[in-house]
């Protein structure tokens, strides 16, 4: 109970602020990076609707991003999973930084992402989809102790044109502990504010505080198992974010699957936090500065 | 008594105004805007009703580094706002400046804000004014 009255003050203080801009993107990334000492807190779940002879899951997700320059951003995860009937899990980190080679704003504005995961076979988040997907017949006492070591590569290309953001993510990803060769997927963007003119004061549902796109994405099959859009995972998902405060924004997204791999849909929800000035705020504290 | 106390108050005041107020801002001469960009027109200039709104946007985006007046924070390297080098620059250089940044000097890119928000910025520095310390 008063875990739920803290909740609900917290979200009224949010209310009352009510205000900003946030990319409302799951899966794809654009060109937008962290600003530089901001750190940003965000809480994400992934719960997959079941097919027959699957059941449901809930797969819980933090990041923790970092502007550390203008043109860096690094970004840590960390991951569960838990399933019906099944077991809750802790299934891994994540660490990924994003380098922008430009520092002027152009039409198509590409992004350079590695990122290494120390994840297990278990991961259910599906921050991206390779290959063909994540296993989610099987139980996590089989998945859980596989663990691997791997690394990510994307090239993201974005651009904004007349308030349309519009973003294409192709992502590599070699598993470092296990033959799988190497294994692709796509994501691809569209976004834009409801309202692109500020109102005057501060407001709480005011259409410019959201964001309403589509994403599109899946995997692309591997160099072991070849290239096939059959038998991968992909989904189609209208986007929504919705900027509850200066700092704060909450995200809603279902994806739905467009072939018979993966769950038939995916629910998930987000809510970020943006620290403003961490940078700065801790220089002062290592300095000796008050 | 009372006058050396008030005395020493107000040049007390008058130093932590200019601390922290960015006097000696110099613009980086590598921060260079392209003709076209210098030549665009702000389009809102003819509905000044929308400096508001860039108001608004100004102290969640800019504060932060250029104060609530817009007058730099030093501490942040950041522009006075208010200096006749930056009011003296045209609507649209002030647009590409907000739109690109200059990220090797901490000045982020806002090209995330649609761009009708990013002219309401630009009308909004129009009306900056030198606030009472």
């Amino acid at each position: 109970m008063k875990i739920t009255i803290i909740l609900l003050a917290i979200l009224t203080v949010e209310l009352g602020l009510a205000q900003a801009q946030e990319s409302p993107y799951f899966v794809t990334y654009d060109h937008h990076l962290e600003e530089p000492g901001n750190l940003e807190i965000e809480v994400y779940t992934t719960s997959g609707v079941p097919r027959s002879g699957q059941v449901a899951y809930v797969a819980p997700y933090m990041e923790l991003e970092y502007g550390v320059t203008g043109r860096w951003t690094s970004e840590l995860y960390l991951e569960g999973q838990g399933t019906v009937g099944d077991s809750a899990v802790f299934t891994g980190w994540r660490f990924e930084n994003r380098f922008r080679p430009f520092k002027r704003e152009h039409w198509i504005n590409p992004v350079l992402y590695l990122e290494y995961e120390r994840t297990s076979e278990a991961t259910r988040i599906q921050k991206e989809i390779v290959g063909g997907g994540p296993d989610v017949t099987s139980p996590n006492s089989e998945l859980q102790p596989s663990k691997n070591h791997e690394l990510e590569a994307k090239l993201i290309l974005s651009g904004t044109t007349h308030d349309w953001n519009i973003a294409g993510n192709f992502i590599t990803e070699k598993n470092l502990s296990q033959s799988e060769g190497f294994e692709f997927g796509y994501a691809f963007g569209v976004a834009r504010p409801l309202a692109t003119l500020a109102s005057a004061t501060a407001c709480r549902f005011c259409r410019e505080n959201f964001i309403a796109g589509v994403e599109v994405y899946g995997g692309l099959g591997s160099t072991e198992e070849g290239f096939s859009a059959r038998h991968t995972a992909h989904y189609v998902a209208p986007v929504l974010s919705w900027q509850i405060s200066d700092n704060g924004s909450l995200r809603f997204s279902p994806s739905f699957a467009l072939t018979q791999e993966g769950s038939p849909v995916l629910f998930r929800f987000g809510y970020s936090y943006e620290v403003r000035g961490l940078g700065s705020k801790l220089a002062q504290i290592f300095a000796g500065k008050h | 008594m009372r006058i050396v106390l008030s005395s020493v108050a107000i040049v007390m005041l008058l130093v932590v105004g200019f601390v922290g107020q960015n006097l000696s801002y110099q613009q980086d001469p590598g921060w260079r805007v392209p003709s076209d960009a210098v030549a665009r027109a702000n389009p809102l200039a003819r509905r000044p009703e929308a400096a508001a709104g860039g108001e608004k946007l100004f102290r969640r985006n800019c504060a932060e580094c250029h104060g609530e007046d817009g007058s730099g924070l030093a501490k942040k390297n950041a522009a006075d706002l208010l200096l006749p080098v930056v009011q003296s620059q045209t609507d649209g250089t002030l647009f590409w400046k907000i739109t690109n940044g200059n990220t090797d000097r901490g000045m982020p890119s806002f090209s995330r804000l649609p761009e009708l928000q990013r002219w309401q910025l630009v009308l909004y520095l129009r009306q900056l004014r030198p606030s009472a310390k």
